[in-house]
């Protein structure tokens, strides 16, 4: 068992925004949003997080748990399936590169870091491509080898989904530090509403309605200048 | 039919309807149809089997672009979708095949103040076959409760172009209806004859609950149109190419583009203020794709639609 500090310092560690996964390359679509001013300043900025959130959470989060448990059992074969449910329902091509790339590389900083025999087979499944290696079930597996619990993995992942857009913010939306730190204030205090919303959801509750960001998505995947990768 | 009742979306709907019971004749809609080859190498609707409320005629050929093309109206005698109705679609094209399906008005999705209505459909596509699926819009009213779940099996060379818009309601209704209804569900899945699952989208809007107006969801549009497109790699690539994204703010469209998961074909999403420039939209889409793969486009669309 884990003790708390401990706990609390590797929670720290893993959701950082400057734990080297890239999530610091992407912008979830922002930078179109950005472009085309549908995005200019602190409140469009917020809603647009908000969107965000609401698919991470009905998406990625319930995988993350789904992985979480099934790694607790130790049933190798359910977190595949976590894994495929998570890229089953990514819509966007950029979204599912996005999460590929960021799950392959925590998975070879976590087995870098720790001695986890789980982690290290999944790190050669996404090598021989047995597995897609999504962000998600990557952090789940190495939260519940870390000895982490499934509300800070949770916690990690709201944080992550939310930070991401407003570090992108700050690079291409008139908005100050003051602000997207305000934002990530009141957007941290839903945090737990949103866990109890998905807490015993299950694969078929996974759902997303979010057209103007899936446009978004779509422009910045054929559009020819950008700051943030695709 | 699904089991609807375990969606958790529609656990506050489950109540019995009193003036007719649910799965009361009338109440029960299905339509099972089959286009296949005759032995002239004719494409022809060999099997339509309907019950009431939903009706199908006899396919009819009255596509200019291609007039080879077996082209089916749905029609339902009950006027709007009620509460506590269900309908139970399966649409079967067999090997080398073709065929346009579409509806004779808008769907519209009355008030309710009980239970939800629903709608269970099934696609098959066998080798090479070809389908274009373009139903006028759905429109939910006020209080409504609607939800789909449709299951696609599609074999790898043939081609679905299956096309759904979605109004924010009545929105020229007395003072206008926009995103008063309780619950829209909307669930697709597509898979391989073998079973392999290619996708699954799932979009859920209960615009009481949570803002439907937030960026990024559907702002300041009123009208959304999500069209799949199942197609061979190669061809899904072409039209991938020639197909544009764009914000065009003079006629307040949005229009996007991007790859479904396991190379199985495109998802083409428009946002629009009115319903006539999304449809344009999903046509000028859909005649890309007939162009790609049937080397026809498609034609004009009738003045009274």
């Amino acid at each position: 068992m884990t003790d708390e500090i401990t706990r609390l310092m590797r929670l720290v560690e893993f959701a950082d925004s400057a734990f080297p996964v890239g999530t610091f390359s992407f912008s979830n679509g922002l930078e179109s949003a950005a472009f085309e001013g549908v995005v200019e300043d602190a409140e469009t900025l917020e809603q647009y997080t908000r969107t965000v959130l609401r698919q991470t959470v009905y998406c990625d989060a319930i995988a993350a748990l789904h992985a979480f448990r099934a790694a607790g059992r130790n049933d190798y074969e359910a977190i595949k399936e976590a894994d495929r449910q998570v890229m089953l329902c990514k819509m966007n091509a950029e979204a599912r590169q996005m999460l590929i790339r960021t799950g392959k590389k925590m998975a070879e900083i976590c087995t870098r870091i720790t001695e986890s025999a789980l982690m290290k087979q999944w790190l050669q499944d996404i090598r021989e491509q047995q597995v897609a290696g999504t962000y998600p079930v990557t952090q789940a597996i190495y939260f519940q080898q870390s000895g982490l619990t499934e509300k800070e993995l949770f916690v990690a992942i709201e944080y992550g989904a939310i930070n991401m857009v407003l570090n992108a913010a700050l690079r291409c939306v008139k908005v100050s530090h003051y602000e997207t730190q305000s934002i990530l204030y009141r957007l941290s205090a839903e945090a737990a509403a949103d866990y109890e919303s998905i807490r015993e959801a299950e694969y078929e509750d996974m759902a997303a309605f979010v057209p103007e960001m899936d446009i978004m998505a779509s422009l910045h995947e054929k559009g020819k200048m950008r700051m943030f990768m695709n | 039919m699904k089991d609807f009742a375990k969606c958790r979306e529609l656990s506050p709907y489950l109540a019995e309807t009193p003036a007719m019971r649910l799965g009361a004749p009338g109440k029960n809609g299905k339509l099972d149809l089959v286009f296949e080859l005759d032995a002239s190498n004719k494409s022809i609707m060999r099997h339509w089997d309907r019950r009431a409320p939903l009706i199908v005629q006899q396919e009819l050929y009255f596509d200019e672009g291609m007039p080879e093309m077996p082209c089916v109206y749905i029609l339902s005698s009950g006027g709007p979708n009620v509460d506590g109705d269900r309908y139970e679609n399966r649409f079967t094209v067999r090997k080398d095949a073709y065929a346009f399906i579409s509806t004779g008005a808008a769907t519209k999705i009355a008030e309710m103040i009980y239970n939800y209505s629903a709608l269970k459909q099934t696609f098959v596509l066998e080798e090479n076959a070809y389908l274009e699926y373009l139903p006028e819009a759905t429109i939910p009213c006020r209080n409504s409760r609607y939800v789909t779940d449709t299951d696609i099996h599609i074999h790898p060379s043939a081609t679905l172009f299956y096309a759904e818009i979605y109004t924010s309601g009545r929105k020229y209704y007395r003072e206008g209806e926009l995103f008063v209804y309780d619950l829209l569900s909307v669930c697709t899945r597509a898979f391989r004859p073998n079973g392999v699952p290619l996708f699954r989208e799932k979009m859920v809007a209960e615009p009481k609950r949570k803002s439907v107006r937030h960026i990024g969801v559907m702002h300041h549009y009123d009208v959304f149109a999500n069209v799949i497109v199942l197609t061979p790699e190669k061809d899904a690539a072409q039209i991938y190419e020639r197909t544009q994204a764009v914000m065009n703010r003079e006629e307040n469209l949005a229009v996007g583009i991007t790859h479904l998961p396991n190379r199985c074909g495109l998802i083409f999403k428009v946002l629009g203020k009115e319903t006539q420039p999304v449809k344009r939209a999903v046509r000028e889409f859909c005649s890309v794709v007939r162009m790609q793969i049937k080397g026809k486009p498609l034609p004009e669309e009738f003045i009274w639609r």
